[in-house]
């Protein structure tokens, strides 16, 4: 703690000379990025729902990998097989036509994080886009686009997304993915625009200006990576709502359709055994709950974590 | 005030019409076809004809044919491109107050542009005028709910492709079912979450506040239809309390029996939005409790209840009425997940069902009533914040 009081002055006599040398701060300075990592590591929620979501991507990546084709195969000698721990390749069981529900499961995280991932890329590089010439240019740009989020933000989106989905392509995850997209990037927007307003005018773009970058250099060098933090953190919690959107789509039977699999499809099946196997709609369904939990408590970390206002404590 | 309400009516018109355009020619432009669904090996091609001629499909979307779609939205898509690279370029060699005009300028130069490619195109393609096209039928039409056919019945919305009924009377009929379960939940999640959120505001960080907040983040995690599933389950499948799902049981229309049908499904929305508005409620009751007239009626003595429920609690309870406004459209059409879950009557799963079936009348009035809904609800959150909060003035 010591160090870090640089300016100020021993008054005593005695202790000047010694401690004008004791009092140099020796601390190696931190980037903004050191000291965000700081803070989120300083966030206990934020930490678990970190390792909760690389535990997720990390099955959701290897075991489809690893097994290929597996999540799909029938074998009806195993059928309704109950779930065991002894058994490592199969420790939710079978399901009623011998589908190795573990596999399964894992093939259907690794489908709705997939969606769930690309819709967030496709409402992050088109709210960015948008918000930036919105927000650099102004003036009647600025009002253009504004009116047309408007518009968008105007429309009942979970239904437009149905429809969407509904007529261009019932179980195409491409279709689910450009839905949620295209109905979804106007939060983006209208954050990075309100940054972009309030950074035109900072004194490092008047700076970068006057040296004489051209607009594509400042906004992409300058002001892009200022603006960026509310947007990881939308981006973050953006991911919980598109798996959750995109199972109801396939849950209502316009997403992703068997003999694909995805939670909302899972779903759906799990239904017809509610009273032969009722343990089918947890599994996916608290798959989901932890997908949400992760990313919103990341989320939540993330947020206070490139807040440069907020202080690092120790 | 009633200047603003007006501006923003008045600006809501050109949304309206936006939504319009969209939804109508998303619609239309779809690949596939409402007839579809009658197309067997038996069907004659002079069926489907007839079939397209009775639905109207036969019709050009707009007053004029164009000899091909996809040339004329290329060049549209086109001008509109070189329009936008105009006005950024131009826009930057502008400055100051002129830019507002040369802005203003340049989108009736769009605006001149489109007419233009489309004359252009009609030119090139020889299409001939035909009046009116489907899209300005529909949208005359729509705009006229009141008028009525030969048989008494309210045809302006068009008549359902499913089953010939005039939209407004399939729609009128649902709203009911709808409102009786939203209202029932949105008044239940009022009554409890509001208290809640007070609860875990007033004893910040204590085990009930930290078991609220798990449970809250739980219940907000928790997709709305698996929740409905579980529910089912439990309490309709395990314990036999509650029906699996529909409205009445056969031929009985007790209220009784309508409350024994309805409680699995506002039970799901109520926990739901209890997680959601118990978050919101402490979160503002603890902005309140942090401010300075606060300690002041504390310091001067006051006692703790009427510090927390007459100084605190009507200022934390400003941001709620305006969630209240925007949960106006979800009260019509929100619940069409929960509705298609336990079978409800409601509007939202007719939506749902509309579009599986490609009932184009339906849907568009459906789109067309949401985002009529979605703005009216956005305005009615403004007036009441401005009521509310004598600070805010418009």
């Amino acid at each position: 703690m010591e160090n870090t009081q640089l300016g100020q002055i021993p008054t005593t006599a005695a202790g000047r000379g010694q401690a004008a040398i004791d009092e140099v701060d020796l601390t190696p300075v931190r980037t903004y990025w050191q000291l965000a990592r700081q803070r989120f590591m300083q966030h206990r929620l934020a930490v678990v729902g970190l390792v909760i979501m690389a535990t997720l991507v990390t099955a959701a990546i290897v075991i489809p990998v690893l097994t290929g084709n597996l999540f799909g195969k029938t074998s009806l000698s195993l059928a309704n097989h109950p779930p065991s721990l002894l058994n490592p390749f199969a420790p939710l069981g079978y399901d009623s036509i011998g589908i190795n529900i573990f596999l399964r499961l894992a093939k259907a995280l690794q489908t709705s994080l997939f969606v769930g991932f690309s819709a967030v890329s496709i409402i992050v590089v088109v709210g960015i886009t948008v918000g930036a010439l919105a927000g650099y240019f102004g003036g009647a740009i600025d009002n253009l686009l504004m009116r047309f989020v408007d518009l968008v933000l105007s429309l009942p989106s979970f239904f437009i997304i149905v429809m969407m989905v509904a007529l261009f392509g019932t179980g195409n995850a491409i279709v689910v993915i450009v839905a949620i997209g295209v109905v979804g990037w106007t939060t983006a927007a209208r954050l990075v625009r309100g940054e972009f307003l309030s950074l035109r005018e900072a004194d490092f773009v008047q700076a970068a200006r006057a040296l004489g970058a051209g607009d594509g250099r400042i906004v992409v060098r300058h002001m892009l990576p200022a603006a960026l933090a509310p947007v990881i953190v939308a981006a973050t919690l953006g991911i919980a709502d598109s798996v959750v959107v995109e199972a109801t789509l396939s849950f209502l039977g316009f997403g992703i359709q068997p003999p694909e699999a995805s939670l909302g499809n899972m779903l759906t099946n799990a239904q017809e055994f509610f009273y032969r196997n009722p343990m089918l709609i947890m599994y996916p369904g608290i798959t989901l709950v932890l997908v949400v939990l992760a990313a919103s408590f990341l989320g939540d970390g993330l947020r206070d974590a490139l807040d440069p206002r907020q202080r690092v404590k120790g | 005030m009633a200047s603003y309400v007006f501006r923003r009516i008045i600006q809501s018109i050109p949304l309206l019409f936006g939504i319009a355009i969209v939804c109508f020619f998303l619609v239309s432009l779809a690949p596939g076809s409402p007839i579809d669904r009658f197309r067997t090996a038996r069907t004659s091609p002079e069926t489907i004809r007839n079939l397209i001629h009775l639905y109207g499909l036969d019709q050009p979307l707009l007053p004029i044919e164009f000899g091909s779609w996809l040339a004329f939205g290329l060049t549209l898509v086109g001008a509109v491109v070189v329009a936008g690279v105009g006005i950024v370029i131009v826009g930057r060699s502008v400055s100051g107050r002129r830019r507002r005009a040369v802005g203003l300028g340049l989108i009736a130069l769009v605006v001149l542009g489109a007419v233009g490619v489309v004359a252009l195109n009609w030119a090139a393609w020889g299409g001939e005028v035909t009046w009116p096209g489907r899209f300005i039928a529909w949208i005359t039409n729509f705009l006229q709910p009141w008028q009525v056919d030969g048989n008494g019945n309210l045809f302006a919305w068009g008549y359902s492709f499913a089953d010939g009924q005039p939209v407004i009377e399939k729609i009128v009929e649902r709203v009911p079912n709808t409102l009786i379960l939203m209202g029932t939940s949105l008044a239940l999640t009022v009554v409890i979450a509001i208290p809640i959120g007070i609860l875990g505001a007033v004893r910040q960080y204590s085990l009930l506040d930290k078991l609220i907040t798990v449970l809250a983040t739980i219940g907000y995690a928790m997709p709305t239809f698996w929740l409905g599933l579980v529910l089912k389950f439990v309490f309709a499948i395990k314990l036999d309390l509650f029906p699996l799902f529909g409205m009445h049981a056969y031929g009985d229309t007790s209220i009784t029996d309508l409350l024994y049908h309805m409680a699995l499904p506002v039970l799901t929305l109520t926990i739901v939005s209890v997680a959601g508005w118990s978050r919101y409620m402490r979160s503002s009751m603890l902005e309140v409790l942090h401010q300075d007239y606060v300690r002041t009626a504390k310091a001067k003595g006051l006692p703790r209840s009427r510090v927390i429920y007459k100084h605190a609690l009507r200022n934390a309870l400003i941001p709620i009425v305006t969630l209240l406004g925007l949960t106006i459209p979800s009260l019509l059409i929100g619940a069409a997940v929960t509705e298609f879950v336990f079978a409800w009557p409601g509007l939202g799963g007719m939506g749902v069902t509309a579009v599986i079936e490609r009932d184009y009348p339906l849907v568009l009035a459906f789109v067309m009533t949401g985002g009529a809904m979605v703005i009216l609800g956005n305005l009615i959150a403004d007036v009441l914040y401005a009521f509310v909060d004598p600070r805010i003035k418009y």
